[in-house]
């Protein structure tokens, strides 16, 4: 029974990590029609970024925070230019970042080896401490990245709701022509939309580099867990994408607590299909945020 | 004679040519090797020409080539190292399996009216994690140790092994073309290609959408497995992370790309030129580099080619063959390489890139290239005023 409550309990603060993974490639896909696969190598470049950052200069990996999040907003930027001036759609960039991606990653084996890498623990106090009530414990990595997809997934909503930017921003993804005729610089707000989901990815690296162990195919193997998530949250839908991420969580935590480890894929997969047979606007959407 | 009769000559002069090339091989004494690399672009040829009859008729985008594949070789792996089935036995199954899987998955995904093509997409990307996962969790299928293939015997008739796996690939290959032909030559194919312009204007005009898509996609799947049963042998050692991976849907995606979607040729095309090219970089020792190579000319060519290289190879053919021809018998007089391989390589490339040129070029140089439209372009009524 506590076995089963650590299950949920660590199954929801992983979801938080899952969720920031996903929410960068919900904004580009939702609001700006662009499925890019690159940011699962962003998101494991930002990890190696952090890990070779810490391990050069030995300083506290959370602080590349400061280093690593306005790289990537600058990389997200560039990206969106680029996409821009070769005139790219939907279904093209499926291809082009699909690109991107092999490109990246080869990039990444080649400088970083296809060796297991993790911060030691003299530089990464994070990774053994834990938050306990109970007998139930809250490893920090997750909390921390739990609370950060929590404050940007809310964040995001109050933006989208609340701001001009946010309405800009949902003008845009409706009809770029329209809301260019209305005054929207439409150009603009893609390019920091997508600076902005970059960020959001190299957040997730940060979290990752912390928290776990670094090697080149794990960008693959986060495809199975992210793509339910963006799906099933609803595509540019942040609070959505949270949820989403927490009850994707919670399944594969219950799941590898009932039937080990392993059976965690094939629970989020038949997630998936079900996400897209009954609900395929996504879970709390009656009409997605984008 | 009909140009179908001409087709299926031209297949047949094709299948005894390299029928009897092992023959050749043998009596003229010529490396092993030269065998070898030809049933890799048998394998290729099969996986690009098979993809291609789901995505480049119907428009459906698959990264599922990867699944399909692992399931096949998979089915020989366990069906004849651990029931002991006879491979000739087990082959049809791999290929029935593979069939099977790509139907069940047509049957949930196909059934979502709202489902669009980019949520296809990624569904099959992600089934080929689920099955490595399943295969990882079953004792009875992998279990996460792996299986030898490497003794499993093969029948009598087929010649010793690398011999046999030539021959087997080559049928593959050749059937594979063949229904890709076949399809794009009949109804189902222009059904797929009116799928491929507006679906819901196909639904409407009486096209069964749903039975076409599953055609198109079980024989896909079923002509991938059937050649992953096949691959088993030549891998000899079947693990999860192998077979599982990016590679297989990378490549094919590729070499559709480079040689075109539109033509049931083009893959062929394609995986002929990349299959050539990734083993010359291969044995220059760039192995590390060569991934990069392939996504970088991936992010070129999705963007830069829109109906791929053998359209334009047919409408400029007199210039293709005298740049290949040309660029072969250049590098072969001169000497510069050891290999045969590498000459048709250089050629190759040097096709390529004249047919990449830009249209505008094409034109300086004179002659009928591109004919003019018939009726002068009417210029785009204003959309303001049209709606106001």
């Amino acid at each position: 029974m506590e076995l089963l409550a650590q299950g949920i309990v660590s199954g929801i603060l992983v979801g938080g990590l899952y969720a920031l993974m996903s929410i960068g490639i919900s904004l580009s896909w939702g609001a700006l029609k662009i499925i890019n696969l690159a940011h699962f190598a962003f998101i494991l470049l930002s990890a190696y970024v952090v890990y070779q950052l810490a391990v050069t200069f030995e300083v506290d990996p959370l602080l590349m925070i400061l280093v690593v999040v306005p790289l990537f907003f600058v990389l997200g930027v560039v990206v969106q230019i680029f996409f821009h001036l070769v005139k790219i759609d939907e279904f093209k960039s499926l291809i082009v970042s699909f690109g991107l991606f092999i490109i990246f990653q080869s990039v990444m084996q080649t400088i970083w080896s296809a060796d297991f890498r993790r911060i030691g623990p003299e530089l990464n106090p994070y990774e053994t401490q834990s938050f306990f009530i109970g007998n139930i414990a809250f490893p920090l990595p997750q909390l921390a990245a739990f609370i950060t997809a929590l404050l940007i997934a809310g964040g995001m909503w109050l933006i989208f709701t609340r701001t001009y930017f946010g309405k800009a921003v949902r003008a845009v993804a409706q009809d770029p022509e329209m809301a260019r005729a209305f005054g929207v610089d439409s150009r603009r707000v893609a390019v920091i939309l997508s600076g902005l989901s970059t960020a959001f990815s190299a957040l997730a690296g940060v979290f990752i580099a912390v928290g776990q162990t670094m090697f080149p195919e794990l960008a693959i193997a986060w495809f199975g867990i992210v793509f339910p998530i963006v799906i099933l949250g609803g595509l540019g839908n942040s609070l959505g994408t949270l949820t989403a991420g927490v009850i994707i969580g919670v399944a594969a935590g219950v799941s590898s607590v009932l039937w080990g480890p392993l059976s965690a894929p094939l629970v989020t997969f038949l997630i998936l299909l079900a996400a897209l047979l009954f609900r395929p606007d996504g879970l709390l959407t009656k009409r997605s945020v984008a | 004679m009909s140009s179908r009769v001409k087709t299926l000559i031209g297949f047949g002069i094709v299948a005894l040519v390299l029928g009897f090339a092992p023959n050749l091989q043998e009596t003229l004494e010529l490396p092993r090797f030269y065998l070898i690399f030809l049933f890799t672009i048998f394998f290729w040829i099969s996986q690009a020409s098979s993809w291609n009859i789901l995505t480049g008729y119907s428009g459906y985008f698959s990264f599922g080539q990867g699944a399909f594949f692992g399931v096949g070789v998979y089915t020989v792996g366990v069906l004849v190292v651990k029931q002991g089935w006879s491979f000739i036995t087990a082959l049809p199954m791999a290929g029935i399996f593979a069939g099977l899987t790509g139907l069940l998955l047509g049957l949930v995904v196909f059934r979502v009216r709202r489902l669009t093509g980019e949520i296809f997409a990624l569904t099959t990307l992600a089934i080929a994690f689920v099955l490595a996962s399943v295969a990882r969790l079953s004792p009875t299928i992998d279990g996460g140790t792996g299986i030898f293939t490497t003794g499993v015997p093969i029948p009598e008739f087929l010649g010793e092994f690398n011999i046999a796996v030539y021959r087997l690939t080559l049928v593959i290959a050749l059937l594979t073309v063949l229904a890709a032909y076949l399809i794009y030559d009949s109804r189902i194919g222009w059904g797929l290609f009116s799928i491929r312009d507006d679906e819901p204007v196909a639904e409407g005009l009486g096209v069964p959408t749903f039975r076409f898509k599953m055609i198109a996609l079980g024989t896909n799947a079923f002509f991938a497995g059937l050649m992953g049963g096949v691959w088993a042998l030549q891998l000899g050692f079947v693990t999860i992370d192998d077979v599982f991976n990016i590679r297989v849907p990378l490549f094919v995606i590729l070499m559709s790309v480079l040689g075109g979607m539109q033509h049931w040729m083009g893959p062929v095309v394609g995986a002929v030129i990349i299959t050539t090219l990734t083993d010359r970089l291969n044995s220059a020792g760039l192995a590390d580099v060569n991934q990069i190579i392939i996504g970088a000319m991936l992010v070129v060519l999705a963007l830069a080619v829109r109906e791929g290289v053998y359209v334009r190879m047919r409408r400029r053919w007199l210039a293709t063959a005298v740049t290949f021809f040309g660029v072969l018998a250049l590098v072969r007089l001169l000497g510069i390489n050891e290999s045969l391989i590498s000459d048709f390589a250089y050629a190759m490339v040097a096709t390529v890139l004249v047919m990449l040129l830009p249209d505008r070029i094409w034109e300086s140089f004179g002659g009928a290239v591109r004919p003019k439209p018939a009726v002068a372009e009417v210029p785009e009524p204003d959309d303001l005023t049209r709606t106001g």
